[in-house]
């Protein structure tokens, strides 16, 4: 290869060829252009004309200067021109080359590059026959050095993984690293970690390393958090930057279910800086429904985070025994629950008829003794589903006799009338203080203030059931809180009021910890690995390292405390896990991770990917010799006066054809759908369905062609030529009759098509579907014809049909008819049912059946080809034999003129029936 | 001797094919100029009421009107207007120079010649009056059947490149109308219309030409040749020669002209992308103009 700057030839003896370009020159100056032979009677007058100048019998200098730069062009391309051709002076060397990949999810993102960047590396490693390696730090496995080729049919496999190399598989790395020198390319994903510089050091004991990492920008999004009631994201990029906008995406289904962007929000990156906040202000609801947030256009898995159970708040119904107490907010047996539960969960307010439906989570009812059956009913049904019932106690319940006797079943213990009270006015003794929660209930560990106090409570009636019941007592060992499994959810009772009038504990931190712990709300904080020491979270779906969810399959569950704290790695991919009642999110940038660009050391060349790759030239410059040689025939028409009208399109024709289409519009042209338009509806103008088989379509066309001029010639319906309409692009509107041959190999038409054509149907347009087989099956799925337009009517909205029944207008609307044949004389022609009240009135000849016109007519009696005429008149496909053939045809036609007399007179033939009674009752 | 006989058979179905749409054509061109019979203006023989008047003796019974006599007591002859038929003589050049059409969207100039000239006869019979062609073959007679007999005529074509004006046979103090490009050569031109004012035949010539004839649209290098092909010409740059070829059409236009005048013939140029009715109203006048 010989180079001249960046642009180097493979056979560069070829060049020598641009030495005869001069001789090439003077040949063609020597050679004037063709004379062109020209008739024209006005040569008596020419004759002893001399030309003025001698000079055009040469070719204009610019022409050939087009010839001379065609032919320089086809000698440089043959020459086998490169752009940029990789030149290993730099890199020299022969021994074994090691391809070092980060391959984390930030190298995700680009790629693309890097597989080229990798594709061009293998390419110069094969030239130099140097054998070459891959070793992902993500995955490091045992390599050998192999030849380029074998190695590259292998690339493709080596994806990038969700997680980063972290210390331990850097250090299995440099444990793989053999024996000998080699050099080192390291596509690295430009994320600094502290394990780098071992393996840098490692692998500089080898040979020269080459660094190559991406300029693109990278993007990461941290878990979202909820703040203020609101959705906070948080973004960071790699590298500072101008300023840059990113649009995150939160995907999640819609109420139907279907995957959607529920919202998206535009975040904006200050210049310089790597960080950027966005609050989402979004519905309850739609929040709920989130499954992701995701950097637009970012694929890797750190532009992805998954909300967890933390996005996600309960809504928990409060209902209160007393509303008369207006304005003693204090008092309001539900204010404190209402003041604990406001952070943290999404407050319903209602009858409990009311709320039941929405299904809230929970159901808090404070002091409410009795409930009415109906209501017990449900409430039980929603507790068995997984509900979780929140009673208080009151003096409304301790007056009751809610649970004395029996246990209620909306109730957890048996109740002692009356209660008691401890520590007041009228009584003696303490306050009495809460005892330590036990190890089994769900509020063990909490610690309990000193200045929680009860004075009064609702006493349980000793059962032998109480004690699993109780979760927790008072200091002398009297149940607080008692709860009972009902169906897969649970009752729990406060034995005190929801209010400060019986304790001091709603007014206490320890009340928003206990409702915390029963999952009343959700925490607001984050887990810490005490709380999940010992669970075992089973993952769900998975992140790959281009930030698509997988489905987990038969990944082994994580330890809590793990799941919490370890690095990524194949045995914990960022995902979604499942606990026993919670769900938790890992995301592979965490809510303090902060990302930063590697430092490298000034000894190492770092590359980016974008350096100009090798491009060979020749087919370029092949195509512009072409170009060049198709512009120098038409410059030569130009020239001798040849290029004129019809040549003159042809030949602009033909050098726009050889311009790249890509400036050619789809869009309809608003002149030709006027066109269009005004073709169709100047006069009527029946249409046929373009089926896409000329054949067929030529047939239709026939066809209407002959029943058009069947009805010009017999009735006041005068139509223009028939239209072939193609259901993608035409206005339907304008044709009263749509006459649809059916083919078993025509397209589906696409969903905008079927809107169209039920638009067409429900405004009184009519379909003819003509299965053209005679009708063998029946409609049935035993001919192709018929499952195909099974398959067309299917998106139709097309009314019940029935076979024509005899008083069908359509019998009678021009001729009188019975039969409906068409090539075929089968006599099953469907249309629209009649309605089903349709009765035979006294006097009557028919029923009055529909009002409106049939909007489908459904036959296979291949209509078209007993229509179809030349333009001459003369019938085109030959019906039966002799004259019970032209009998059978002349029925057709009738059939023809009936049908479209009844698309444009609708039921008139049907109400001239009324005629003899309206003339009677006007007294004529 | 078969394929000779089918030969002939296909040519005379071309013939007869192409014949009756000239004439319709023609007919149908005729029929856009409203005719006015050219009566005498006096009393005679023809076929138009001129006036009543007395009966006068000497009037035959049978000359008097009677529908005219019974409203009174005198009796009135009816006269008639006094008509008398021109002789007209055409000549339609049908050299090769006539079989020329710079595009598909013009006629040929023959094309358009047989039907202006065809039409204008159509006119003049229609008119009273006799017409013929020139020469012997065909002397100038009236009726539908000349008619016909003309547009037979006019089918035939001449191989020659410029067909010369035939001016003989042409009846003494008659009208003539001649049809042609008139590019050849322009002595016997001058000669028959010398000869024709000699015998006080008056009457135009009708210059078609075709659009590119008096454009001269062509460029580069060229070599003209005639329709025949019997002339050529090379020229290396066409389009240098537009100036002079005009000056010279301009200059043939000019002496044709001149001789018109001199004659009392009158000349006018048509071109084959105008309409033909122009061209008929043109040479309707033309004969009208000379009673």
């Amino acid at each position: 290869m010989t180079l001249f700057g960046a642009l180097g030839f493979t056979a560069p003896w070829l060049l020598l060829g641009l030495l005869a370009l001069p001789i090439l020159w003077i040949i063609l100056r020597a050679i004037p252009p063709a004379p062109v032979r020209r008739r024209f009677p006005g040569v008596a007058l020419l004759l002893g004309l001399k030309d003025e100048e001698q000079v055009s019998d040469r070719t204009p200098w610019w022409l050939m200067l087009l010839r001379v730069l065609a032919v320089a062009a086809v000698i440089i391309g043959l020459a086998g021109p490169i752009l940029n051709p990789e030149d290993d002076g730099e890199v020299a060397g022969s021994g074994p080359l090691l391809v070092v990949m980060d391959a984390s999810w930030a190298s995700a993102a680009d790629w693309r590059s890097r597989e080229a960047a990798l594709d061009g590396l293998m390419n110069r490693a094969d030239r130099e026959s140097r054998p070459v390696a891959i070793l992902r730090l993500t995955a490091p496995e045992q390599f050998q050095f192999q030849s380029a080729d074998v190695v590259r049919t292998r690339l493709s496999a080596g994806l990038p993984e969700a997680w980063e190399p972290d210390a331990a598989q850097t250090d299995r790395a440099i444990d793989l690293l053999p024996e000998g020198d080699f050099d080192t390319y390291w596509l690295s994903d430009g994320i600094a970690r502290d394990a780098r510089e071992g393996l840098l050091s490692a692998l500089e004991q080898h040979g020269d390393v080459t660094v190559f990492e991406s300029p693109a920008p990278l993007y990461a999004i941290a878990p979202a958090a909820f703040v203020d009631g609101n959705v906070a994201l948080s973004l960071q990029r790699l590298r500072p930057g101008p300023e840059a906008e990113v649009t995150v995406a939160a995907h999640g289904r819609d109420p139907a279910g279907n995957p959607a962007v529920l919202m998206r929000q535009a975040v904006t990156f200050a210049a310089d800086a790597t960080t950027a906040e966005s609050e989402l202000s979004l519905p309850a609801e739609l929040r709920s429904r989130i499954e992701r947030f995701e950097i637009e256009g970012n694929e890797s898995a750190g532009a992805v985070s998954l909300p967890d159970d933390s996005l996600r708040r309960r809504e928990v119904a409060l209902i209160a025994g007393r509303e008369d107490r207006e304005g003693l907010e204090l008092l309001d047996p539900l204010h404190y629950l209402q003041r604990a539960l406001e952070p943290t969960a999404e407050i319903l307010n209602g009858a409990l008829t009311d709320v039941l439906p929405a299904n809230p989570d929970v159901i808090a009812l404070t002091d409410i003794a009795t409930l009415s059956g109906a209501e017990e009913e449900a409430l039980s049904a929603w507790i068995e589903e997984g509900g979780l019932l929140l009673r208080f106690a009151g003096p409304r319940l301790a007056a009751s006799d809610v649970s004395r006797d029996a246990e209620d079943p909306l109730m957890p213990v048996r109740l002692r009338a009356g209660g008691r009270t401890v520590g007041g006015a009228m009584s003696w003794g303490e306050p009495k203080s809460l005892a330590p929660f036990p190890e089994d209930s769900p509020f063990y560990g909490l610690q309990i203030p000193d200045d929680v106090t009860v004075n009064s409570q609702v006493m349980a009636q000793p059962d032998p059931t109480l004690a699993d019941r109780v979760i927790a007592q008072l200091s002398d060992g009297t149940p607080l809180v008692t709860h009972k499994e009902l169906g897969q959810g649970q009752v729990v009772l406060f034995h005190v009021t929801a209010n400060a009038e019986w304790s001091s504990l709603p007014l206490s931190g320890l009340f928003v910890q206990m409702l915390e712990r029963l999952a009343v709300s959700t925490t607001s904080s984050a887990l810490d690995a005490g709380e999940l020491e010992g669970t075992i979270w089973q993952p769900v779906s998975v992140l790959d390292a281009f930030g698509r969810l997988e489905d987990a399959g038969t990944l082994p569950g994580v330890e809590g405390p793990a799941l919490l704290d370890d690095p990524l790695g194949p045995d914990l991919r960022p995902g979604l896990y499942e606990g026993e009642d919670r769900s938790l999110a890992r995301n592979v940038v965490t809510e303090d991770r902060r990302i930063s660009p590697t430092v490298w050391p000034d000894r190492i060349t770092v590359e980016g990917f974008s350096q100009p790759r090798e491009t060979p030239l020749a087919g370029w410059l092949l195509a512009l010799a072409i170009a060049l040689l198709a512009a120098d025939v038409i410059a030569s028409l130009a020239l001798s006066g040849r290029l004129r009208g019809a040549r003159a399109t042809a030949a602009v024709l033909a050098a726009l054809a050889l311009l790249p289409a890509e400036g050619r519009s789809q869009e309809a042209d608003p002149l030709a759908n006027e066109e269009f338009a005004l073709a169709a509806t100047s006069e009527v103008v029946l249409a046929h369905v373009l089926t896409g088989n000329d054949r067929v379509d030529e047939i239709a066309h026939a066809g209407l062609r002959g029943l058009s001029d069947t009805l010009f010639f017999r009735t006041s319906v005068e139509p223009a030529d028939p239209m072939g309409v193609d259901l993608e692009t035409d206005e339907l509107a304008f044709f009263p009759l749509l006459y649809w041959p059916v083919t078993p190999e025509q397209e589906i038409p696409s969903p905008e098509a079927y809107v169209k054509l039920n638009e067409y149907l429900r405004s009184g347009g009519m379909i003819l579907f003509d299965t053209r087989d005679a009708d063998i099956a029946s409609f049935g799925a035993g001919s192709p014809n018929g499952r195909k337009l099974q398959e067309l009517a299917r998106p139709l909205d097309v009314p019940a049909l029935e076979p024509i029944p005899q008083d069908h207008v359509l019998t009678r609307t021009f001729y009188l008819l019975q039969d409906f044949p068409g090539r075929y004389s089968s006599r099953d022609v469907w249309v629209e049912a009649a309605p089903a009240d349709a009765r035979l009135i006294e006097g009557m000849p028919f029923r009055d059946l529909n009002d409106n016109v049939t909007p489908v007519v459904i036959g296979g009696n291949d209509w078209a080809s007993a229509w179809a005429s030349d333009e001459q008149g003369n019938p085109l496909v030959p019906i039966g034999s002799g004259f019970a053939g032209e009998r059978q045809r002349e029925i057709a036609y009738r059939f023809g003129v009936n049908l479209v007399m009844h698309v444009l007179t609708g039921n008139y033939k049907s109400d001239q029936v009324h005629v003899p009674a309206l003339l009677d009752r006007l007294g004529q | 001797m078969t394929p000779d006989i089918a030969r002939l058979r296909q040519h005379a179905q071309e013939e007869a094919s192409r014949f009756p749409a000239l004439l319709a054509r023609a007919d149908q061109l005729a029929g856009t100029v409203l005719l006015g019979d050219h009566g005498r203006r006096r009393a005679g023989l023809g076929d138009d009421f001129w006036q009543y008047r007395g009966m006068r003796p000497g009037d035959s019974y049978r000359s008097i009107d009677w529908r005219r006599s019974a409203r009174g007591d005198e009796q009135f002859v009816r006269e008639r207007e006094w008509q008398i038929a021109q002789s007209v003589m055409l000549w339609v050049d049908g050299g090769a120079s006539m079989r020329f059409s710079s595009s598909d969207k013009f006629p040929e100039k023959s094309d358009r010649a047989r039907l202006v000239a065809l039409a204008s006869a159509i006119l003049l019979v229609r008119g009273g009056e006799r017409v013929g062609l020139t020469g012997w073959s065909l002397p100038p007679r009236r009726g539908d059947v000349q008619i016909a007999r003309l547009a037979e005529a006019f089918t035939r074509e001449d191989d020659a490149d410029y067909a010369p004006p035939e001016a003989r046979g042409m009846l003494p103090f008659a009208k003539a109308i001649f049809v042609s490009d008139f590019l050849g050569d322009i002595a016997p031109v001058e000669a028959a219309l010398t000869k024709a004012a000699d015998r006080g035949v008056r009457g135009a010539l009708l210059q078609i030409l075709d659009p590119a004839e008096e454009a001269f649209p062509y460029q580069g290098r060229t070599i003209f040749q005639s329709m025949g092909g019997t002339m050529a010409h090379e020229t290396l740059k066409a389009s240098d020669l537009k100036e002079s070829y005009l000056r010279r059409l301009a200059e043939r236009k000019a002496h044709l002209e001149q001789l018109c005048r001199l004659t009392g013939w009158q000349f006018h140029t048509h071109h084959t992308n105008d309409s033909a009715q122009a061209a008929l109203l043109w040479l309707y006048r033309a004969m009208d103009g000379g009673h």
